[in-house]
C-alpha cells in the first residue's frame, strides 16, 4: 500500500522532470553554439567574426591611442596613408598620392574619388582639413596632438586635394596621418556618445549596446574591390581575462584581444587556436622614478634599481614569455634601435649594493605604487620588490584603485616608483618624448626635468641627417644614465584567435585590420 | 486614505533629499578624478583643465550638486564622464539585464527547488530522498562563482551545448536568449534552490502531520491528491516567504554571476564606472536604486494601510 502511495509522487517527479528536460530540447531548435560557430569551414566570402575585449569601446577616444578602440579604429574609420610595417615608409589608404615640398613642410595629398562614408556623403578634401583642426582642440585628446598643432594651414586645393603647411619640418608627420583616423564632420556631435559611429572603413556600425557588445556589418560599398570577405563582426565586451579565454575556447569566439599575458600564453600551445604577437612591439613595461623623491632622487639610486631588477623572471613569471628584456623604450625596427645598449642592465645585485652604498641609500625606504587593477602590474610589482629587498632596499608595495593611481600618475605625484606600461616605442622617436606622458620632454610623470633632454627632444623631431643619428645616441645614453624611466621588458599586443581565422592584420598603431580577413 | 497618503510624502521626500546628498558627498570625497580619466592618457594639463571644465567638474561642489539634483527632476540623468552616453541609456539597459538574469534565477529557483522539496518532503523511497538531500546540499554549498565555471567548463568548453558567455535578450530572441541565459541563472538559481527545497520539504512535513491530512488518508484519499490539493497549498506559505529573501539575495548574487558570464547587467556596470571613476554613473544609479526602494516602501505602507485602517488612525 505504501509502495503504491509512493509511485504517483515519483510518476509527478518524472513527469515533470520529462517535461522540463522537453521544454528544453524544443528551445534548443536553433543552437545559439551553431549560430556563433557561422559559417566556419565554409567559402571566404561570408561570416560572422566575433570578436570578444575586456573594456568597451570609448568613442569619444577615437583620435587618442588607447586599447579598447583598436577593434574598431581601422574595421570602421580609415586614415590617409598607413605605415608599411617592414620599410615603415608611408603607403596610400584614402590618399592616392603626395607631394612633400618646401623643406617638408607642405604636404599635398590626392585623395581617391571612390570614397564614401557610411552616410552615404562622398569624401572629400573638407573631411581632411576638419579632421585637423579637431585635432587641435583643447577638449579632443590625441598623443599627435603636438604635431597637429604645427599645422598653420590646411586647404581644400581641389575637388580631390588637400595641401597642409607646417610651421617647422617635424619628423613624425607620418604618425600623425597613421593615427588621425577620418571622422564624419556631419555627425561628430554625435561620436563621443556612439549615437553615430560613421567612417569610410569596411565594416559599418549596426548596433552599439554601450558596456555590452557592438555589431559592425559589412560595407557594400567599400572602395576596396570585393573587400571585406566578412558579412559582420560582433564585439562582445567581458572584464574577466578567463571569461575571453572560456569564450574563445568554447568555439563562442574566434578572436580575443590582449588577454592577459598568462592566459594568452595558455593559449598559444592549444590545438586549434594560434596566439599572434603584433609586430609592433609596441608595449614597454618599465618601472617609473619620481625624481623629486628621496632617496630616487639621486642617481645612482635610479641606477641600482635598474641593476637591482631581473628583468628575465620578470618575463618569464609576469608576462608568460611574450616579450624580451629592454633598457631603452624603442622597438626594434626603429630609427633610434640599439641592441647594444638595449641590453645594457641586466641582473647584477652586487653593482645594484655599491651604488646604493656610494650614493648612503643602502637600507633605504621606497614605496612601490601600482594599480590593482592590473594583474600584469601587480605580478611585476611583487618581483620587483623581492628584487629590491635583495639589494637592500626596503620596498613598499602601494596598490591603488585605477581611478586614484591614474590621477597620481597624471598629475605627476607618485612618491615613489611606479609600475606601468607605455607605448610610442615603435616608430619614429620623437612620438616618444613628444606625446607619451612618462617620457614627455615638457613635463612627465616622473617630474625629470632636464635641458639636454629637451634638447634632444627637439632635436629628434626637427633634426636630419647626422645630426638626427647623433641625437638618437645622446638621448639613448641619457635615458641609461639617468633611469627616471627604467624599461623592463619590451612586449606586444597579442591577439589569441582561432586557427580558422585567416587574413589577420594590424596597422602600427594595433588598430586591427581586418579588410582581407576571412573564416576557412 | 488620502490624507494617509499625504503624510507619508514628505517623509519619503527627506529620505531622497537626504540620500542624494550622501551619495553625491561620498563619491566626490573618493579618490581619483574623472576629468583625467575623461581626457584620456597622455593628456596635458591644458587638455585636463578643458576637459574639467566641459564636464563642470571646475564649479563649486553645492553647484555641482545643485545642477546634478535639477537635471535629475527634471528627468535629464546626463551623460557618462567616460563613455559620452546618456547615463538614463546605460542605467536602463543594465537593469534590464540583470531584472531578466534574476528572473531567469527565480523561475529555475522555483522549479528546482520546488521539485527537490516535493521529493524531500513526500517521497518514501530512501534512495531517491538521500540522492535529493545529497544534490541540495551540494547546490547549497557551492558558491556562484564556482558552479558558474564548472557549468562553463562542461557545457560550453567540454561538451559545445551552451555559450560560454554574453547575451542576447530572452525577450527579443526567445529561443537564443534563453540559451545565453540558462547558465548564469542555473548558476545563481542554485543555492536558492537549495534553501527553498530545505523550507518546502520541512514546511510539507509538518503539514502532513496536521489532523486534516490524517483524516483525508483515512478517507481513502489518493495521495496525489492530498499532496497537490491539500498539503502543498497548505505549506506555500512560509516558503513564499522564504523566496522574497532569496530574490534579494540573487539581485546581490548576479553581480558576480554577471562578471563570469560577461553578462551586462548592473553589476559590471557598477564595477566599470568605478573603476573608470565614472562617479556620474554611480551616483545616477545609486539614487535610482534609493528612489525605487523608498518608492516601493511608500506604496507597501499605503497597502497596508488601505487593507488595515488602524494603521490610518497613527
Amino acid at each position: 500500500m505504501t509502495g503504491q502511495r509512493g509511485q504517483p509522487a515519483r510518476r509527478t517527479v518524472l513527469a515533470a522532470g520529462l517535461s522540463l528536460g522537453a521544454g528544453l530540447l524544443n528551445t534548443a531548435c536553433r543552437s545559439a553554439v551553431a549560430e556563433q560557430q557561422g559559417s566556419g569551414g565554409g567559402p571566404r566570402h561570408g561570416g560572422t567574426l566575433r570578436m570578444v575585449q575586456g573594456t568597451d569601446i570609448l568613442p569619444a577616444f577615437l583620435l587618442s591611442q588607447i586599447n579598447p578602440n583598436f577593434s574598431v579604429s581601422r574595421t570602421v574609420f580609415n586614415t590617409l596613408t598607413e605605415l608599411d610595417h617592414r620599410t615603415l615608409r608611408p603607403g596610400p589608404s584614402l590618399a592616392k598620392s603626395w607631394r612633400v615640398s618646401d623643406g617638408g613642410r607642405t604636404y599635398v595629398f590626392q585623395l581617391r574619388d571612390d570614397v564614401a562614408f557610411h552616410s552615404g556623403r562622398p569624401f572629400g578634401p573638407d573631411d581632411v582639413v576638419f579632421v585637423l583642426d579637431h585635432l587641435t582642440k583643447d577638449t579632443t585628446s590625441s598623443q599627435v596632438k603636438a604635431v597637429a598643432q604645427q599645422v598653420t594651414s590646411a586647404e581644400r586645393t581641389g575637388d580631390h586635394e588637400v595641401t597642409v603647411g607646417f610651421g617647422k619640418a617635424v619628423s613624425n608627420v607620418w604618425d600623425m596621418f597613421e593615427m588621425m583616423i577620418l571622422i564624419d564632420r556631419e555627425s561628430v556631435t554625435d561620436l563621443a556618445s556612439g549615437r553615430e559611429i560613421i567612417g569610410t572603413g569596411p565594416f559599418t556600425v549596426e548596433s552599439y549596446k554601450p558596456g555590452s557588445s557592438i555589431s559592425l556589418k559589412r560595407n557594400r560599398h567599400y572602395w576596396k574591390p570585393g573587400r571585406p570577405y566578412l558579412d559582420g563582426i560582433e564585439i562582445a565586451i567581458a572584464a574577466q581575462s578567463s571569461s575571453a579565454v572560456a569564450s574563445l575556447r568554447s568555439g563562442q569566439t574566434h578572436l580575443a584581444l590582449d588577454l592577459s599575458p598568462l592566459d594568452a600564453a595558455g593559449i598559444r600551445d592549444r590545438p586549434g587556436f594560434r596566439l599572434v604577437q603584433s609586430d609592433a612591439h609596441d608595449l614597454t613595461y618599465y618601472i617609473g622614478a619620481n625624481v623629486e623623491v628621496p632617496p630616487l632622487d639621486k642617481v645612482e639610486v635610479r641606477q641600482a634599481v635598474a641593476w637591482a631588477i631581473d628583468r628575465e623572471r620578470v618575463l618569464a613569471q609576469a608576462l608568460g614569455g611574450i616579450g624580451r628584456p629592454s633598457s631603452l623604450p624603442w622597438s626594434p625596427g626603429t630609427a633610434a634601435w640599439d641592441p647594444g645598449r638595449a641590453a645594457a642592465y641586466t641582473l647584477d645585485p652586487d653593482k645594484a649594493k655599491r651604488l646604493l652604498r656610494r650614493s648612503g641609500a643602502a637600507g633605504a625606504k621606497v614605496d612601490l605604487y601600482y594599480s590593482n587593477t592590473l594583474a600584469t602590474n601587480a605580478a611585476i610589482a611583487q618581483i620587483v620588490q623581492s628584487n629590491l629587498e635583495d639589494v637592500g632596499l626596503t620596498c613598499r608595495l602601494q596598490p591603488k584603485q585605477d581611478a586614484e593611481y591614474q590621477k597620481m600618475f597624471v598629475s605627476g605625484k607618485i612618491p615613489g616608483l611606479f609600475v606601468n606600461g607605455h607605448g610610442f616605442g615603435q616608430l619614429t622617436p620623437s612620438t616618444l618624448v613628444k606625446g607619451s606622458w612618462p617620457f614627455n620632454a615638457q613635463q612627465n610623470a616622473s617630474n625629470f626635468r632636464d635641458p639636454e633632454y629637451r634638447r634632444l627632444a627637439d632635436e629628434i623631431w626637427t633634426g636630419k641627417g647626422d645630426a638626427l643619428t647623433t641625437a638618437y645616441r645622446d638621448l639613448n645614453q641619457l635615458f641609461l644614465e639617468q633611469q627616471f624611466v627604467i624599461d623592463l621588458i619590451n612586449s606586444t599586443h597579442t591577439y589569441a584567435i582561432q586557427a580558422s581565422l585567416k587574413g589577420l592584420a594590424w596597422t602600427m598603431y594595433d588598430g586591427i585590420d581586418l579588410d582581407h580577413a576571412y573564416l576557412a | 486614505m488620502l490624507r494617509y497618503a499625504l503624510r507619508r510624502v514628505p517623509s519619503a521626500l527627506a529620505v531622497l533629499a537626504i540620500a542624494s546628498v550622501v551619495v553625491f558627498s561620498v563619491l566626490h570625497l573618493a579618490p581619483g578624478d574623472p576629468a583625467v580619466l575623461a581626457a584620456g592618457p597622455d593628456a596635458s594639463a591644458k587638455t585636463v583643465s578643458a576637459v574639467r571644465h566641459q564636464l563642470g567638474l571646475d564649479a563649486p561642489l553645492p553647484q555641482q550638486y545643485l545642477t546634478w539634483l535639477g537635471g535629475v527632476l527634471t528627468g535629464d540623468l546626463g551623460d557618462s564622464y567616460v563613455r559620452g552616453v546618456p547615463v538614463a541609456t546605460l542605467i536602463g539597459n543594465g537593469l534590464g539585464n540583470t531584472l531578466e538574469l534574476t528572473l531567469g534565477a527565480v523561475v529555475l529557483a522555483v522549479l528546482l527547488g520546488g521539485l527537490a522539496g516535493l521529493v524531500l518532503g513526500v517521497a518514501k523511497g530512501r534512495l531517491v530522498r538521500g540522492a535529493t538531500a545529497a544534490a541540495t546540499a551540494l547546490a547549497f554549498a557551492i558558491p556562484p562563482y564556482v558552479s558558474g565555471v564548472l557549468l562553463v567548463m562542461v557545457f560550453a568548453i567540454t561538451h559545445r551545448i551552451l555559450p560560454a558567455g554574453g547575451h542576447v535578450s530572452v525577450f527579443a530572441d526567445p529561443e537564443i536568449g534563453a540559451q545565453y541565459l540558462i547558465m548564469p541563472a542555473l548558476a545563481l538559481a542554485l543555492p536558492a534552490a537549495a534553501v527553498l527545497a530545505r523550507f518546502l520539504s520541512t514546511s510539507i512535513r509538518r503539514v502532513f502531520g496536521e489532523d486534516y491530512i490524517r483524516i483525508g488518508t483515512a478517507k481513502g484519499l489518493r495521495r496525489r491528491r492530498i499532496v497537490l490539493c491539500h498539503a502543498l497549498p497548505n505549506a506555500l506559505p512560509p516558503v513564499l516567504t522564504v523566496l522574497g529573501i532569496q530574490i534579494g539575495q540573487m539581485l546581490g548574487g548576479a553581480i558576480v554571476v554577471e562578471a563570469i558570464f560577461a553578462w551586462p547587467g548592473v553589476g559590471q556596470l557598477i564595477i566599470d564606472s568605478l573603476k573608470s571613476s565614472d562617479y556620474f554613473v554611480v551616483q545616477n544609479l545609486l539614487l535610482v536604486t534609493v528612489t525605487v526602494f523608498v518608492v516601493l516602501q511608500t506604496v507597501t505602507d499605503l497597502l497596508h494601510a488601505a487593507v488595515d485602517p488602524r494603521l490610518r488612525m497613527e
